[in-house]
């Protein structure tokens, strides 16, 4: 516990000006008995930092209050050490720049905020990072296909041990099946060769990469710097203790035989991208039906991609691919005829310029929808489609060959390797889960690939939480890579469609976020978005009914259960969320740092008014990722807010207990506003499902509160992003009207 | 203006047409044009164009050799730029504009008056070497007919040349042939056979 | 500060007065003007929907091979001219298959053109080599409370995007003006077309565009609009009494070359600014300025 809490007030950056700095000293130092408190003008520089560190040495402080701008800024200034915790008490962003100056409600928030963080202070310690022992910083790429290849390289350049996994007998993967490449470098206009060999070589002369061909991974088990995998080659049975594990096994051809409508089973002549590949790469390009050399082809676009009743998404090489492969054509012929017909053609990032070439080799760009594809004479094939640029019908006949550009399906939405379509296999519920459900468990937990390649064991399954589709990714805008699995990273087109150069890059990125992973577990530190934390939770077991709501909600799969049934936490997987914290009903989860007695402290320090002061006091929770972030904004931008809100930081919502609401309440608070990240699809969550989780939980204290005869539009939960700042004010604003029309909370004065 | 009604067949990409087009000096651009319609949004004149020149190049491609030929497209034409600065592939269109308007002339598409008027400007500068307004109009008069004087009077085009005059705007006499006439007329003679063998 | 000048057919037909005030204007800001000996006809929009873009190409070279001798950058104000020009010369400079089969048509006429000069706007050369500064120095009756739209037209910007001015939203010719103490209005039509060549081929063309240009001058408050190109000079003045014929309007404001608003701020001669040469009379416009014929 901290015994010694030291108070800094800064009145730089216009604080000064705005509030009475010497009655916050007074709040400080008399009220909450400080026993250092101090004031400067510009506590960030260098003398400012120089006291501080002063009174640290003088006075052995244990806790810091740097009582001025954000802990979004600054923060290398205000770093002391591990041994001392520090505490950013916000009154510039939130108080200052956001209020009216020198005004008695705006210094009231300054005080109370001082006020709740002097509580939390009573009980926060400075959390112990988690050392491992026989820590491993290998790095595991499982999948020897251009993103594998690309990230083993890019690890093992970058001086980190690699050991490769590819269930083939030789490395490449689709490369191998492959005639050329679209190109991969500027001006990106000519084929390439896919220098396979050269690729290899390069990996197979690195000494710091150890490849193991014909191999599946029987088990992973274990967590980031320590995954314990064993691996099955040739019938013996290898352990490896690995640090973080790239995820690239690609992707494979969407089912052609699901594409009768186009044509497929109809002819010989009617082909797959890939059947195409393998016929270029024979030599002569000919018809299957006959060996005659093709002298018309056409392409069928988003071949069973973009398809409601298909594969939803799109694919986003086959594009660039049917280009290449009209090219082959033209390099055979240059006379010959090439068609393709598209929705939209998608040649992203510089294969605009592919594009151009393909058209200036005389391919010819027909933008329709096929309705049908048929037989003509003498073997050949013919294409009706509307036209929409010409808005009629258009034909194509006298065609030897008609390929299909049939799209990618990620090699994680398959069961016991069979293709089960686009959508992802929920797990029969095992045993464990089905009486975790009985026990009215709260979130449905998210369904887990089943595909057999990583083996992991973890109670939540054996393989990766599904995005969409079967894609594992987490949050493809905010953390792409992340799977929700802490150490295992997603590059290339298992983690979504992308052609080689996206691959290539994404590859790269994959391999810089598992050495960050490596690095920061050696330290006991989270990764991102908190990166750095070092704080874990503690569960005081003695406590614990072994409900599993922990287990079930944490959203990175980090607890595991002991013999005994009890949680048991895998410390190198969690993310310091603090979902579990929240989820646990008997609220034995708590940080060093964060833990529901702490909030609880604070939300009974600051000043509720009484009811004739028609002051209506609301407290807000607000996420530390992007809610809090927003408010930070609105102040930057000076934008003014009701003063009478009361602000709490949460790392997630995930986090919010229960009690917190009841405590506000019974303390006459107005209004409770939940301020997290967008949830359902394209969810903002930087936890996954904290917000979601929050809201059910929300849903169950509305019964109580009515029962109590308390509105349960009292408390309320809201969305919001960084970029949503300016609706700050107007959210609070209606909020406020809201409470005002409800009147004062009931349970004040009692 | 020309039936712009395409027959009723499913249509066939047929591309003798478009090797025709894209072998003029400018013609290859139209095929990399990608169909956004960029320009047929930013054209000074595409409401009262036939086709928009994104049209037109797909008609190109499609092979429509009469009604590209016979659009009025290339003729409304203001050679304004507004395309040409936001074509998204860099396509010149103006100069695409030019090389349809001088093979229309040449394969004898020439109901449009703008293609008179065109070649009484040209006629007037390989002559004189310099324009002048008063013969590129008889010229253009002389190709045309009386019809078209009787169009621009019903417009009020003689008042417009009075009140020229009356603002001393008009020279009666035309200004005098360029010095070096027959140098410049070897010169376009040179840079027209030099064109043609080019495009060989 | 020295340059050649190319003044183009126009220029010494209907726009001759064009030619006069910019003259004269120079001169006051101590410009000198050598006009390219001998030059011939640029090809304007036409001559190569005749004979193709290269033949149209090396006829304005010869001007450009002309002009070579003295090495000055050279002026051009009309529209037409300085796109030709501009683009010819730009692809001497960028194309050396092209520089070399010119070459080879212009040794034709005992000429070559080794692509030295610059191809300047007169807009450019006025904001960017003479400068605001000295031109608001040189003003000795300042416009004050004209208001004035600026009518930059198609191709000076858009020839060469960039060159000097926004392509679609110039802003070089409101400064000038500004710079004469008068005021740019706001002229979202600024750089629309007015139809341009069509003034004979298809009239309505240009009475059309030419009534929505004066429209938008008008509604934005403009009393005057300025131009920088003979050719919409020529489409908004001379042809106004067919646009209000035709289009049943009554569109009075008078249309200046920009130079010759210059020539008044500069308290030039009244034969030097020409404005009796306008078709649609200035004077009523300018006569709290103190101007009569
Ligand atoms: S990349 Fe092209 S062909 Fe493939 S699904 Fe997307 S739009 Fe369709
Ligand atoms: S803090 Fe988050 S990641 Fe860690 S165990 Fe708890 S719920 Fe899981
Ligand atoms: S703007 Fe360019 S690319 Fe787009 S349709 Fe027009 S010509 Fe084609
Ligand atoms: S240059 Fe011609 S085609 Fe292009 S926008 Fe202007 S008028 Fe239309």
């Amino acid at each position: 516990m901290a015994k010694k809490t030291g108070v800094f007030i800064c009145s730089g950056c216009g604080i000064g000006e705005s509030l009475d700095v010497d009655a916050l000293v007074k709040v400080a130092a008399k009220e909450c008995k400080a026993p250092v408190c101090k004031t400067n003008p510009f506590f960030c520089g260098a003398e400012g930092v120089e006291l501080i560190k002063q009174d640290i040495a003088a006075g052995e402080l244990d806790c810091i209050l740097v009582v001025g701008c954000s802990n979004r800024v600054n923060y290398n200034a205000f770093d002391f050490g591990p041994s001392v915790t520090v505490e950013r008490v916000n009154i510039r962003e939130q108080v200052a720049w956001s209020h009216e100056p020198n005004d008695e409600d705006t210094q009231a928030m300054a005080e109370d905020i001082i006020r709740m963080f002097m509580a939390k202070a009573k009980t926060v310690e400075a959390p112990v990072p988690y050392i491992v022992e026989d820590l491993s910083k290998t790095i595991m790429v499982v999948g020897g296909g251009m993103a594998g290849m690309t990230a083993a390289i890019e690890s093992a350049k970058a001086n980190y041990q690699v050991v490769l996994v590819e269930k083939e007998a030789s490395l490449g993967g689709w490369l191998n099946k492959l005639y050329k490449l679209a190109p991969l470098k500027t001006p990106f206009t000519s084929l390439e060769d896919t220098n396979l060999e050269a690729r290899i070589n390069e990996i197979n002369s690195n000494p710091n990469i150890k490849v193991y061909t014909s191999a599946n991974i029987e088990k992973t088990a274990g967590g980031p710097g320590l995954f314990d995998v064993t691996i099955k080659q040739n019938g013996s049975e290898i352990s490896e203790r690995v640090g973080a594990i790239v995820l690239a096994t690609g992707a494979v051809p969407y089912d052609p035989e699901k594409l009768g409508h186009l044509g497929f089973g109809t002819s010989p002549n009617v082909i797959t991208q890939s059947m195409f590949e393998e016929i270029a790469k024979k030599g002569t390009i000919a018809r299957p039906s006959d060996g005659k050399e093709v002298k018309k082809i056409a392409f069928i676009q988003c071949a069973g991609s973009r398809d409601a009743e298909r594969l939803p998404y799109c694919s986003a090489a086959c594009c660039v691919e049917s280009m290449k492969q009209a090219l082959y054509l033209k390099e055979q012929d240059s006379e010959a005829q090439a068609y393709v017909f598209y929705k939209d053609i998608r040649s992203s990032g510089q294969y605009e310029h592919f594009y151009k070439a393909a058209q200036t080799a005389g391919v010819i760009f027909v933008k329709g929808d096929v309705t049908g594809v048929s037989a003509g004479n003498g073997g050949t094939l013919v294409i009706e489609a509307d036209d929409i640029l010409m808005g009629e019908k258009t034909m194509a006949d006298e065609l030897d060959l008609i390929v299909l550009a049939n799209g990618m399906v990620p090699t994680t939405a398959f069961t016991e390797g069979a293709y089960v379509g686009c959508g992802v296999q929920v797990p029969e519920p095992e045993a464990g889960a089905e009486a975790a459900a009985a026990a009215d468990a709260p979130v449905p937990a998210a369904p887990i690939i089943k595909s057999n390649i990583l083996n992991l064991v973890y109670r939540q399954g054996p393989e990766l939480p599904d995005l969409k589709y079967g894609f594992p990714d987490s949050h493809y805008i905010c953390f792409p890579y992340e799977t929700r699995r802490t150490g295992i990273y997603a590059a290339g087109s298992v983690r979504r469609p992308m052609d080689m150069v996206q691959a290539i890059e994404d590859a790269t990125g994959a391999a810089l976020k598992a050495i960050q992973c490596v690095e920061m577990t050696a330290q006991g530190a989270a990764v991102h978005p908190r990166a750095g934390d070092t704080s874990l939770p503690d569960f005081q077991l003695n406590r614990c009914t072994q409900c599993k709501r922990c287990t079930d909600e944490c959203p990175f799969g980090a607890i595991n259960e002991d013999e005994k049934g009890n949680p048991l936490i895998n410390p190198t997987r969690c993310r310091r969320c603090s979902t579990c914290m929240g989820a646990c009903p008997e609220r034995i989860i708590s940080f060093k740092n964060y833990s529901v007695p702490m909030i609880g402290n604070m939300l009974k320090a600051f000043e509720v008014p009484e009811e004739d002061e028609e002051k209506p006091r609301i407290l807000i929770f607000a996420c530390e990722n992007d809610a809090i972030p927003a408010i930070d904004m609105a102040g930057i931008n000076r934008l003014q807010y009701n003063p009478w809100v009361r602000i709490i930081p949460v790392r997630c919502l995930g986090s919010l207990s229960l009690v917190w609401i009841n405590d506000a309440m019974s303390r006459g608070v107005d209004g409770v506003l939940l301020l997290g990240c967008k949830h359902g699809d394209d969810y903002q969550c930087h936890f996954m499902k904290g917000s979601e989780l929050a809201e059910i939980r929300l849903s169950k204290v509305s019964e109580t509160l009515d029962r109590l005869g308390l509105e349960s539009e009292r408390v309320q939960a809201k969305t919001i992003s960084i970029m949503d700042y300016e609706e700050i004010p107007k959210m609070l604003a209606e909020f406020m009207e809201k409470i005002e029309d409800l009147g004062p909370n009931p349970m004040k004065g009692f | 203006m020309v039936d712009n009604k395409i027959s009723s067949a499913p249509v066939k990409y047929d591309n003798s047409f478009a090797k025709e087009i894209y072998a003029l000096e400018n013609g290859h651009y139209a095929q990399i044009c990608m169909q956004c319609g960029m320009c047929a949004v930013s054209c000074a004149t595409h409401d009262i164009m036939d086709y928009s020149p994104r049209r037109l190049f797909n008609l190109v491609r499609v092979g429509k050799k009469e009604e590209v030929m016979r659009s009025n497209t290339m003729w409304m034409c203001t050679a304004c730029c507004m395309c040409k600065v936001r074509c998204p592939r860099g396509i010149p269109l103006v100069d695409v504009m030019h090389d349809l308007k001088a093979m229309a002339i040449k394969q004898g598409y020439v109901d449009y008056p703008h293609a008179a008027f065109h070649q009484a400007f040209w006629q007037e500068a390989f002559s004189r070497g310099r324009v002048f307004e008063g013969g590129i109009m008889a010229r253009f008069i002389l190709k045309r007919g009386l019809g078209e004087i009787k169009k621009l009077l019903a417009l009020g085009m003689k008042d417009m040349g009075m009140g020229m005059l009356k603002h001393g705007r008009v020279p009666l006499v035309p200004p005098r042939k360029i010095k070096g006439l027959k140098e410049l007329q070897q010169i376009i003679q040179r840079a027209q056979a030099l064109q043609e063998k080019e495009a060989k | 500060m020295r340059y050649s000048i190319y003044p183009g057919c126009t220029m010494e037909g209907p726009a001759l007065f064009f030619l006069k005030a910019t003259e004269a204007v120079a001169e006051a800001l101590g410009m000198h003007l050598d006009e390219i000996p001998d030059w011939n006809c640029c090809g304007a929009s036409e001559v190569s929907g005749v004979v193709g873009e290269f033949t149209q190409q090396v006829m304005t070279a010869r001007n450009l091979a002309i002009a070579e001798a003295k090495g000055q950058d050279v002026l051009v104000a009309c529209s037409s001219c300085y796109m030709n020009m501009g683009l010819t010369n730009k692809h001497f400079k960028d194309d050396p298959h092209f520089a070399q089969m010119a070459n080879e048509a212009l040794a034709a006429g005992g000429l070559k053109y080794n692509g030295t000069l610059k191809v300047r706007q007169i807009v450019d050369i006025l904001v960017n080599d003479i400068g605001l500064d000295k031109i608001k120095a040189r003003v000795k009756k300042p416009l004050t409370g004209l208001k004035v739209a600026g009518y930059v037209g198609c191709q000076t910007v858009r020839a060469l995007p960039w060159e000097y001015d926004d392509p679609e939203r110039p802003v070089l010719l409101d400064q000038l003006i500004e710079a004469l103490g008068a005021t740019a209005v706001p002229f979202p039509m600024k750089a629309r077309c007015c139809g341009s060549s069509h003034a004979i081929a298809q009239t309505e063309i240009v009475l059309e565009h030419s009534k929505e240009i004066l429209e938008s001058a008008a509604s934005n408050g403009a009393s005057m609009l300025v131009t920088n190109c003979p050719m919409c000079q020529m489409n908004l003045d001379a042809f106004r009494g067919m646009i209000n014929q035709v289009h049943k309007t009554n569109l009075t404001l008078p249309i200046l070359f920009f130079t010759q608003l210059m020539a008044i701020a500069f308290d030039l001669p009244p034969a030097v600014a020409g404005l009796k040469h306008c078709v649609v009379s200035p004077y009523e416009v300018l006569a709290p300025l103190g101007v009569g014929k």
